[in-house]
């Protein structure tokens, strides 16, 4: 059996550039041409579909990593033995390599976006587990005294002082799990995930930097975006720390 | 606060409740010695009540069992009758206002929004909660367009304020403050501690006021628990009796040295007898004038000038008095001039400022009352009357 990166090389490499353009355009010829914008204009159409796919992936890893490093922030704020243990699992996890960690799940989960999904959450977990921690910490203890001491409950504490006062951290934290999954996403290709990976390594590819380029700047347009989305829900959310104090 | 603010109107007479302590008790874990030994202790309605003692004397433990922010080891507290144990802490809490040191605004919170703060727990209505805070904010001298400042555009002097509003939003029973003036820098202090009492005046809430500053404790509170290492109250008196009878060594240097001063702190000009003035009108004779000075009574060697309404001129000479009727003007300056009302300490002080021996004390409407001396100051402070708890001086000043 071939290994599996020739596989998901195939499948996007096979036809690549012999559907509409084959090898006539005159910037196509040499490949140390960095863009060829007749190319460019008559294949945009085929980032599309990868690109919509790489989306659908970032957002349900992100969301679904925000949960569980969320709730996992939740029950270490309550019990503090936990803290430690927790660190140090969402980290060990977060130096496992991107490329290994996607094979070494092949045979259990299989080809395909399960996989891919997996895998990018987990990444995503130690960022916003610390930085949800993080936040929690840097809420004023005299703030939470006062609100125990006028009759809050612990549960309202948590979410009426604590939590509100953490969302910077969190956001920040959020923002860079974001921007991370983004990139990381482009490797999803691998195990058959399609995505924006899909225009960058097609065995064709490599040698016509021109489809490299375009996916590259979606990918990064994607991460500008969702960063400056998730700044304006944090100025949002914290009117408090935009006023001047005296 | 402007005196002219703090309208009755705005806060309702709902009342307070006592606090007993009974044999109350806190031993932390792993502590082998109580941080609060069998304390027993009776707040009455409406009085402020001040723990003092250094640190580590378990004051801030005994406060925080009343509202059970530390829970109790042995023994009870009583808000109102009620033992605080059977109560919902949470409940009980929303009860009792709560002011510490470090203020605890919540900084992602409007200053409306954090004085609404238990009232919102109680799940009052939003226009009641606004109209609360709107309230507040005058009673506690502080502009309402600041309702919609967040804590950080405050200063301070303007944050502990809002503290101390945050405090009395639900209209406590009970109000435990710890150090709320601490961090304050001393002259903001002193006006804070002034308003609070001009508050309390108005408000008679039963207040637990813990400190480590005798002065302070002086100052505010009714009576004074002073406490020593290991939660034992060595004293619980009012702030006259802790001055003029401390129960024992311990009491007496925490008080400090300084005490017969301070003692000077807690009374009026009013308070004390004061010698009587050989008065001068304009135009009378001066062989009139000089028989006054003559008769065995007259402790002060010169005669003051006054007008038709008795308000004094000055001091008159030898000199002047040598025509046949005293002149209309004096020979020396009037030097300081003293209010029936004010603080005797400050009374002393502006006799030691002004370097005069006495000095005329005069009524609201300017009128001479007699004189004041610094001589009539160190009788009183050395006489055994004074130390007698039945004087007038006990009345404590209010701002």
């Amino acid at each position: 059996m071939a290994s599996p990166f020739l596989i998901a090389a195939g499948e996007v490499g096979g036809d690549f550039f012999h559907e509409r353009s084959s090898g006539t355009l005159p910037c196509q010829a040499q490949s140390s041409h960095l863009f060829c914008w007749d190319w460019a204009r008559e294949n945009i159409d085929r980032y599309g579909t990868p690109t919509v796919q790489h989306l659908e992936i970032v957002l349900l890893s992100v969301v679904i990593g925000f949960v569980v490093a969320f709730a996992l922030a939740l029950i270490a704020h309550r019990t503090r033995w936990l803290q430690p243990p927790l660190l140090t699992a969402t980290g060990v996890l977060y130096t496992i390599p991107s490329i290994a960690f996607f094979f070494l799940l092949l045979p259990v989960t299989g080809f395909g976006r399960d996989t891919a999904i997996i895998v990018l959450s987990v990444y995503t977990l130690q960022i916003i587990y610390r930085n949800t921690m993080l936040g929690l910490a840097n809420v004023p203890d005299s703030a939470k005294d006062a609100a125990r001491g006028m009759g809050f409950t612990d549960r309202q504490i948590l979410w009426r002082v604590e939590l509100p006062l953490a969302i910077p951290e969190i956001i920040a934290g959020l923002r860079i799990a974001v921007v991370s999954t983004i990139a990381i996403a482009t490797l999803v290709v691998f195990i058959g995930a399609g995505g924006l990976g899909t225009q960058i390594y097609g065995s064709g590819n490599l040698t016509f930097p021109t489809s490299i380029v375009i996916a590259m700047a979606i990918v990064m347009g994607m991460a500008f975006l969702f960063d400056l989305g998730l700044l304006t829900v944090q100025r949002l959310t914290t009117p408090w720390r935009r006023v001047r104090a005296l | 606060m402007p005196p002219g603010q703090t309208g009755s109107q705005t806060q309702s007479q709902s009342g307070a409740s006592s606090v007993r302590y009974e044999e109350t008790t806190k031993l932390y874990p792993g502590a082998t010695e109580p941080a609060v030994d069998h304390l027993s202790l009776e707040v009455p309605a409406g009085e402020i009540c001040v723990l003092v003692g250094p640190s580590g004397c378990g004051k801030t433990t005994a406060m925080r069992m009343v509202n059970r922010t530390v829970e109790i080891s042995s023994g009870d507290v009583l808000v109102g009758e009620r033992s605080v144990r059977e109560r919902e802490p949470a409940q009980l809490r929303r009860e009792i206002g709560y002011v510490i040191q470090q203020i605890g605004l919540f900084p992602h919170r409007t200053i409306s929004e954090n004085i609404g703060a238990v009232p919102q727990l109680l799940g009052w209505k939003k226009e009641r909660i606004h109209q609360r805070s709107a309230e507040l904010l005058s009673l506690i001298g502080l502009d309402p367009e600041l309702g919609d400042r967040y804590p950080a555009q405050l200063s301070g002097g303007q944050q502990q304020r809002v503290g101390v509003a945050r405090a009395l939003a639900a209209d406590p029973l009970v109000m435990l403050m710890d150090e709320p003036f601490g961090a304050i820098d001393p002259i903001n202090r002193e006006r804070l501690q002034n308003e609070f009492l001009r508050l309390q005046a108005e408000i008679q809430k039963t207040v637990l006021f813990v400190t480590h500053d005798i002065d302070e404790a002086i100052k505010m509170g009714d009576r004074i628990a002073v406490m020593r290492e290991g939660g034992r109250v060595e004293q619980y008196a009012t702030p006259a009796e802790l001055l003029m009878a401390p129960a024992n060594e311990f009491v007496e240097d925490f008080v400090g040295s300084d005490r017969a001063l301070k003692r000077l702190a807690l009374m009026r000009v009013s308070d004390i007898n004061l010698w009587e003035a050989p008065l001068a009108h304009v135009g009378q004779a001066s062989a009139e004038v000089r028989a006054k000075l003559a008769a065995p009574e007259v402790e002060i060697p010169y005669p003051l000038l006054v007008d038709s309404e008795r308000r004094p001129l000055g001091w008159l000479s030898e000199r002047d008095l040598d025509g046949e009727t005293v002149p209309s003007r004096a020979d020396s300056p009037l030097g300081p001039v003293l209010d029936r009302d004010d603080v005797m300490r400050d009374a002393l002080a502006d006799l030691l400022q002004g370097e005069s021996q006495y000095a005329p004390v005069v009524d609201h409407q300017g009128r001479i009352d007699g004189v004041l001396s610094v001589e009539i100051i160190s009788e009183f402070l050395a006489s055994p009357d004074a130390k007698s708890d039945e004087h007038p001086a006990v009345e404590r000043p209010h701002g």
